[in-house]
């Protein structure tokens, strides 16, 4: 167990764990955090996670954690590890079960006062037009071979289907399509997972919520991706459904078959990987791409319920109820990425497992109207709480990868959540903070409760601080949609 | 290998402890207990089930489906078993409760399995992981941890 003489601060905000402490770390394992949150990294098992990402053949620089790290399977979550291509380590447990799980922000034009009258239909209108729950299947309706293109082409087949729009795309992380996805690297069991759930929130801790700008850290850069103090935006928060679930369980599976032809050594069963060049890196590789685009796809159809959510609950009631996209960004992803190493310029294999993509000024893969501020960074905090629009920085590029938090970070199990927060006085808790809720499950709402959490607000004060992300602006919740 | 054909259901004893739920930060975690693995796979399953808490409708027809599988070692059965019933719950809504095994080896599983449609699940299970699974031989028998992503 890793205790405190293990690590030291090498930084403010950083700490580091030497190689030195175990024979099979391949670099240094790093995490960002305060004081507060260090403590409270002793009451799981996330730490001797990250060291065991370190061990991953082909490593470079550090196995990193993001101040919302906590434990998860394999990687702990807001783990980052680049490995050096050809012939480092992909691992499908870097990326994790539910691939492209990522967050999208849309905003409106409307100002808080307008809308409020209309909270209560809204957050039923949304409630009613997203499906959303377990097993809860959606009312797109493939056609034979339709599941394929959605795969192949992400947010490209929602435009051609009209779920989409071009403004959309542009502001969504590689335009909501990742080259080379191959539904045939993509077993018949995930296909048929897939194949009634485009445009499905799921359960668990998915949502939907209405939010209001309540603070501006950074006038300008607000105002560049389209928020102001008062504006009413919405998030959406999930990813890619039975399909990514069952893409990462069938390669976690063939993985430990061909692991020991490779002669990898790894501390634990979950963090199977292959290298990237190989038959079976390229396939996973292939087959996390085909479904990353599924949930960029599900992602975009659930923007598009949510317009005729609005259409349906403010038409006629309000001047302008048309939606806008903020940003669309995935936080469980492997990308292959350019970074600098020493001074030259190299590719790498960037998993990123609950954390954020986080590109500074100047990025060629950022859109042209975000390129000279920065990429959007979306991290959404636990329920009833406010939640953070960011910028990517420079600092991130040197640092993390172009990395970030991803969220809150879980501090208490969903069981002993379960146990100490009754749903139903939950719920009368957020209602009488002036917050609509929507929930198929008040036990789904317990295990999600706001004191099972960190405080996203010092999360981001970590990442602030250390410089790798900057404050925009934060969000408070109005009406949250749950399965 | 074990040959069984009398069948087991999740209302039996399994022996003291048939599983118990552990406290995982982000997902679920399972300690299971079984006298061989023949059992250590049948208390899984209901172990499974506490997860998923099904709720049925009155009068919903109990069915039953045949289960071959096949793995590299005992901790992979573990895991392609318990990913087979989470698959049934999530595509079918089907949850089983009675089990027989007609042949069981640390690599493979032949069973007839009984259940019924559920009307309700309370939760997904996402995916069954190897997350430091490691299938133990106790004075009592097998026991192993497994994690399941929610």
């Amino acid at each position: 167990m890793i205790g405190l003489k293990d690590f030291k601060q090498v930084e403010p905000y950083i700490y580091e764990v030497a190689t030195s402490f175990r024979d099979d770390m391949q670099v240094p394992a790093r995490f960002y955090a305060d004081t507060i949150l260090l403590e409270g990294l002793r009451n799981d098992r996330s730490l001797e996670q990250l060291v065991n990402t370190a061990c991953l053949p082909g490593a470079v620089k550090y196995a990193l954690a993001m101040p919302d790290i906590h434990q998860g399977y394999g990687f702990p979550i807001g783990g980052v590890l680049a490995t050096r291509l050809p012939d480092g380590a992909i691992s499908p447990g870097g990326v994790g079960y539910d691939i492209n799980c990522g967050v999208r922000l849309l905003a409106t034009h409307l100002q808080l006062e307008e809308v409020s009258p209309w909270l209560d239909d809204l957050a039923s209108a949304i409630y009613a037009h997203c499906p959303s729950g377990v097993g809860r299947g959606g009312r797109i309706k493939l056609k034979t071979g339709e599941l394929d293109n959605v795969m192949r082409l992400g947010s490209g087949w929602a435009l051609k289907r009209g779920f989409a729009t071009e403004s959309d795309l542009e502001r969504t992380e590689e335009n909501g399509c990742l080259a080379g996805a191959d539904p045939n690297a993509v077993s018949p069991r995930a296909k048929q997972r897939g194949q009634g759930q485009v445009g499905t929130l799921g359960a668990g801790n998915h949502f939907i919520e209405i939010d209001v700008v309540d603070k501006i850290l950074d006038e300008n850069v607000a105002r560049r991706i389209g928020l102001t103090a008062g504006r009413v935006v919405i998030q959406i928060h999930c990813g890619s459904r039975g399909l990514g679930h069952q893409v990462c369980s069938d390669y976690v599976k063939r993985f430990q078959k061909t692991i020991q032809r490779f002669g990898f050594q790894l501390p634990d069963r979950e963090l199977v990987c292959a290298p990237i060049s190989s038959p079976e890196g390229r396939d996973y590789l292939a087959a996390m791409k085909a479904a990353a685009n599924y949930a960029f796809a599900n992602r975009q159809v659930l923007a598009h319920l949510i317009r005729r959510s609005f259409e349906q609950a403010l038409a006629g009631k309000v001047s302008n109820y048309q939606i806008y996209q903020v940003y669309d960004i995935a936080h469980n992803m492997a990308k292959i990425e350019t970074h600098e190493i020493d001074g030259s310029q190299v590719k790498l294999c960037v998993h990123r497992k609950g954390a954020t993509r986080a590109f500074g000024p100047g990025s060629k893969e950022l859109p042209a109207a975000y390129r000279d501020i920065g990429q959007p960074v979306l991290v959404p905090g636990s329920m009833g709480t406010t939640s953070w629009v960011l910028v990517g920085t420079r600092a991130s590029m040197s640092r993390t990868f172009g990395s970030t938090c991803h969220g809150a970070g879980r501090t208490m199990s969903r069981k002993k959540a379960k146990k100490s927060v009754h749903g139903a006085g939950l719920r009368e808790q957020l209602e009488s903070a002036g917050i609509h809720v929507r929930a198929g499950s008040l036990s789904g709402l317990a295990e999600e409760a706001p004191t099972a959490y960190k405080d996203v607000n010092r999360v981001v004060e970590v990442v602030h601080g250390a410089g790798i992300a900057r404050k925009v602006a934060r969000l408070r919740p109005l009406a949250v949609i749950k399965g | 290998m074990e040959k069984k054909k009398a069948s087991s259901t999740c209302d039996e004893s399994q022996g003291d402890t048939a599983f118990e739920e552990l406290d995982h930060t982000a997902d679920r975690a399972l300690r299971v207990y079984g006298l061989d693995m023949g059992q250590l796979l049948i208390n899984a399953a209901c172990g499974l089930n506490s997860l998923l808490a099904p709720e049925f409708a009155p009068g919903a027809a109990r069915c039953k489906v045949g289960v071959q599988l096949e793995a590299l070692d005992a901790e992979s059965l573990l895991v392609e078993w318990l990913s087979e019933l989470a698959y049934r719950a999530e595509s079918e809504r089907l949850v089983f409760d009675e089990f027989e095994l007609q042949e069981v080896s640390p690599t493979r599983i032949r069973a007839i399995l009984w259940g019924r449609p559920a009307a309700r699940l309370e939760r997904d299970i996402k995916a069954v992981t190897y997350h430091n699974l490691k299938i133990v031989q106790t004075e009592k028998g097998l026991t192993a941890t497994v994690v399941l992503d929610v």
